[in-house]
C-alpha cells in the first residue's frame, strides 16, 4: 500500500513539470505543416505564426515551399495544414473548388487591405515642399502634367503603368483613357518590374513629381511615402463595363483585396486551440509592408523580421490567449 | 579561408549608387536631357516621314554602298516587309535609338581603339575593360543607370554602346596595327608628323577593317534592343518582351524577324561599303 501511493506520488511528480503552463503539449503530434507561398509577405507571416505556433503552443513546424495552385491542392489534400495568403478578390479556382467540397476553410485575415492604385511621392502633395498640394485625385492630374513631364515626349506628362504583359497594364491603359488623361500622358511601360521600382524609389529619393501605379503590401510602400491618388469608389458594373469597353468614359478604383489564411478542414478540427489563434489572426498591408521594407534594409529573413515584428508590435498579443503570449515574450527575452 | 570581399563592394556600390541619385540625379538628368535633344528630333523626322520616303531612302544608301541597283531594290523590299509585318512605327524607334547608340560607339571606339593601336600600356589597359563590358550581364547596370537617368532611351543607349562598343575598339586597334609598315615609312620619310599618319595613311589603309568593326557593333546593337526593352524603351523590343511576358510566341516572332530584318539591312548595307573599300584598296595597290 505504501509502495503503491509512493509510486502513484512518484509518477505524480515526475507528470507535473509536464502539466506546467512553461511546457505546453501541442495538440498535433506532427509538425503543422506550412505550405510556402514563395514570395516575401506570405513568407514573413509564415515566419510570425510558426515564432507563435513553436513558441506559444509547443508545436513542432515544417513547411513545403511552392507555387498557389500546388500548395493549395496540397491544403485541399491534407499535405499541408496551411497557406498564409489566400487572395479572396481573385481567388484561385482550386481553392474556390476545395472550399466548396468542404475539405478547406478560410481562418484569420493575414491583411484585410490589399490594394492597388496610382500613387505619388508624398512630399510633392503635401509638406512645407509641396508642388502639387491641390493634387488629390486622378482627375485632377491633367493640370499637372507639366510636373510629370515625359522627357522623351515634349507636351506630355508620363504615366509609369505596369509592364507590358500584366493584366494590370490593360486595366491602367483603360483607366488613362476613362479619366481623359490619354493625350495628357504617355502610357509608359517600364518593361519590367524591377524598372517600375527604380523609377518610383528614384521619384522617392529625388522628391521628384513621379505618376506611377503599385500594389501593396509591399516593401517599396513600407521603405517610402507614397500617396495613392483618389479614384471613383469601386463599383463591380461600372468596372465590368470598363473592362468591356475598347474606349471607356467611366473607370473606378480598384477593388481593395481581402487577404486569409487558408487552411485543411481536418486540421482545424483536430487542433481546435491552433485552429482558434489562426482565426484570430489579423494583420494589416501597412504592418505588412513595413516589415517587408525592413528586410530589405536590412538584408533580413522572413524569420529575423517576424521576431522583429513580435518584439516591436502589440498587434499580435490579441490573437492568443494570455499563456500563450506569456510564453512567446518570454521565448522573445522581452 | 577566403575574406570577405563581396558583403563590403555590395554595401559601398548600393551607399554610393543611392548617394548619386539623392545628391547628383539632377546631374544625370540634365545629361540624359542632351541625350535626348539629339534623339527625339532623330525618332520624329523618322516617325513623321511617309514611309515610301524612308523606303527610298534606305535605297539610296544601299546603291551608295554598292553601285547595285538590284541589291538597292532588295534592301527597300526587306524595309517594304517590316511594314508588311505591321511594326513601321516601332521599327523607326529602334532605328533612331540605334543610330544614337552607333554614333556613340563610332565617336568612342575610333579612337581608343587608335590609341590602343599606337601605345602597348594603353591596349593592356584597355583589354580587360573590354572584356568586362562585354560579358557582364547588362541588367547589372541597367537599373542603376535607370536611377539615374530616368526609365526609357537614356540607359538603354548606355547600355547598347557599353555592350557593342568592343568590337570596334578591337578591330579599328588591329586594322591599324595591320597596316603595311612600309606605307608608314615611307610617310614618315616624306616628313608626315604622327598626326598625318594617323589620318592620312592608317586609319584610310585600316578602313576596310573598321567597317567590319562598325558592322559588328551594328549587329551587337541590334541584339540589345529587347534587354533596352526592359527598361522602357519602345521599339521592336518591346514587341518581342509583350510577346514573352504573355506567352504569345506568334508576337515574339514577328517583333523577332523585324530585328532579323533591320540586321540584314544594315548588315548587308555596311558590308556592302566594306568591300568596296577593299577593292579601292587593292585597285590602288
Amino acid at each position: 500500500m505504501n509502495r503503491l501511493t509512493l509510486a502513484l506520488a512518484a509518477g505524480l511528480g515526475l507528470a507535473t513539470p509536464a502539466l506546467a503552463q512553461d511546457a505546453p503539449k501541442c495538440e498535433l503530434d506532427r509538425p503543422v505543416m506550412f505550405g510556402s507561398l514563395n514570395w516575401d509577405s506570405a513568407q514573413f507571416h509564415g515566419a510570425v505564426a510558426k515564432y507563435i505556433l513553436e513558441n506559444g503552443y509547443g508545436c513542432e513546424t515544417d513547411s513545403i515551399p511552392g507555387d498557389t495552385i500546388p500548395l493549395i491542392n496540397g491544403v485541399a489534400r491534407g499535405d499541408a495544414d496551411l497557406v498564409m495568403e489566400i487572395w479572396t478578390a481573385n481567388p484561385a479556382q482550386a481553392w474556390v473548388d476545395a472550399e466548396a467540397a468542404g475539405q478547406t476553410i478560410a481562418l484569420g485575415t493575414t491583411f484585410p487591405d490589399a490594394s492597388e492604385g496610382w500613387f505619388v511621392p508624398t512630399a510633392m502633395v503635401s509638406g512645407p515642399d509641396a508642388v502639387a498640394p491641390e493634387l488629390k485625385s486622378v482627375t485632377d492630374l491633367v493640370k499637372y502634367k507639366d510636373l510629370f513631364a515625359d522627357p522623351e515626349e515634349p507636351g506630355k506628362g508620363r504615366f509609369y503603368n505596369c509592364p507590358a504583359g500584366w493584366q494590370c497594364e490593360i486595366v491602367n491603359s483603360k483607366k488613362l483613357q476613362a479619366y481623359g488623361l490619354a493625350d495628357a500622358f504617355t502610357n509608359f511601360r517600364p518593361g519590367t518590374g524591377e524598372a517600375l521600382d527604380a523609377a518610383a524609389e528614384t521619384g522617392s529619393l529625388r522628391s521628384k513629381p513621379t505618376l506611377f501605379y503599385y500594389w501593396g503590401p509591399t516593401w517599396l510602400l513600407g521603405q517610402y511615402d507614397f500617396t495613392r491618388l483618389e479614384e471613383p469608389a469601386f463599383n463591380k458594373a461600372k468596372w465590368e463595363a470598363m473592362m468591356a469597353a475598347d474606349q471607356p468614359t467611366e473607370a473606378t478604383a480598384y477593388p481593395d483585396s481581402k487577404v486569409v489564411i487558408g487552411a485543411n478542414k481536418a486540421f482545424t478540427e483536430a487542433a481546435p486551440k491552433l485552429a482558434e489563434f489562426l482565426r484570430a489572426y489579423s494583420s494589416t498591408s501597412a504592418a505588412t509592408s513595413a516589415m517587408l521594407a525592413y528586410m530589405r534594409e536590412n538584408k533580413a529573413s522572413a524569420d529575423d523580421a517576424a521576431v522583429q515584428f513580435l518584439k516591436t508590435s502589440d498587434d499580435w498579443t490579441g490573437w492568443v490567449p494570455a499563456d500563450v503570449a506569456e510564453r512567446v515574450k518570454a521565448a522573445l527575452g522581452t | 579561408m577566403f575574406p570577405d570581399i563581396g558583403t563590403p563592394i555590395a554595401e559601398a556600390v548600393d551607399t554610393f549608387v543611392d548617394w548619386l541619385v539623392v545628391t547628383h540625379g539632377a546631374f544625370f538628368e540634365a545629361v540624359a536631357g542632351v541625350f535626348l535633344a539629339v534623339l527625339v528630333p532623330i525618332e520624329q523626322v523618322l516617325r513623321a516621314a511617309p514611309p515610301p520616303v524612308v523606303l527610298a531612302a534606305v535605297a539610296l544608301i544601299a546603291f551608295a554602298a554598292s553601285r547595285r541597283l538590284l541589291f538597292a531594290a532588295a534592301m527597300a523590299f526587306l524595309g517594304w516587309l517590316i511594314g508588311c509585318l505591321g511594326l513601321w512605327e516601332p521599327a523607326m524607334q529602334t532605328v533612331a535609338l540605334l543610330s544614337v547608340a552607333v554614333g556613340i560607339a563610332v565617336l568612342v571606339g575610333i579612337p581608343v581603339g587608335a590609341l590602343a593601336a599606337r601605345s602597348r600600356i594603353a591596349r593592356a589597359a584597355i583589354n580587360p575593360l573590354l572584356d568586362l563590358m562585354q560579358t557582364i550581364p547588362s541588367f547589372v547596370y541597367l537599373i542603376p543607370a535607370a536611377m539615374l537617368f530616368g526609365l526609357g532611351k537614356v540607359p538603354a543607349i548606355l547600355a547598347t554602346v557599353v555592350y557593342a562598343t568592343p568590337p570596334l575598339i578591337r578591330l579599328t586597334d588591329l586594322g591599324i596595327r595591320e597596316v603595311n609598315r612600309a606605307a608608314v615609312e615611307a610617310s614618315r620619310a616624306f616628313g608626315a608628323t604622327r598626326r598625318q599618319v594617323l589620318t592620312g595613311v592608317e586609319l584610310p589603309l585600316a578602313l576596310p577593317t573598321i567597317m567590319q568593326g562598325i558592322n559588328q557593333t551594328l549587329m551587337m546593337a541590334l541584339s540589345m534592343v529587347v534587354i533596352a526593352s526592359m527598361i522602357g524603351a519602345r521599339g521592336v523590343g518591346e514587341t518581342v518582351l509583350i510577346g514573352l511576358q504573355r506567352n504569345e510566341p506568334g508576337t515574339g516572332l514577328v517583333g523577332g524577324l523585324v530585328i532579323v530584318l533591320l540586321a540584314v539591312i544594315f548588315d548587308r548595307t555596311t558590308q556592302a561599303i566594306g568591300l568596296r573599300l577593299q577593292a579601292h584598296r587593292q585597285a590602288r595597290s
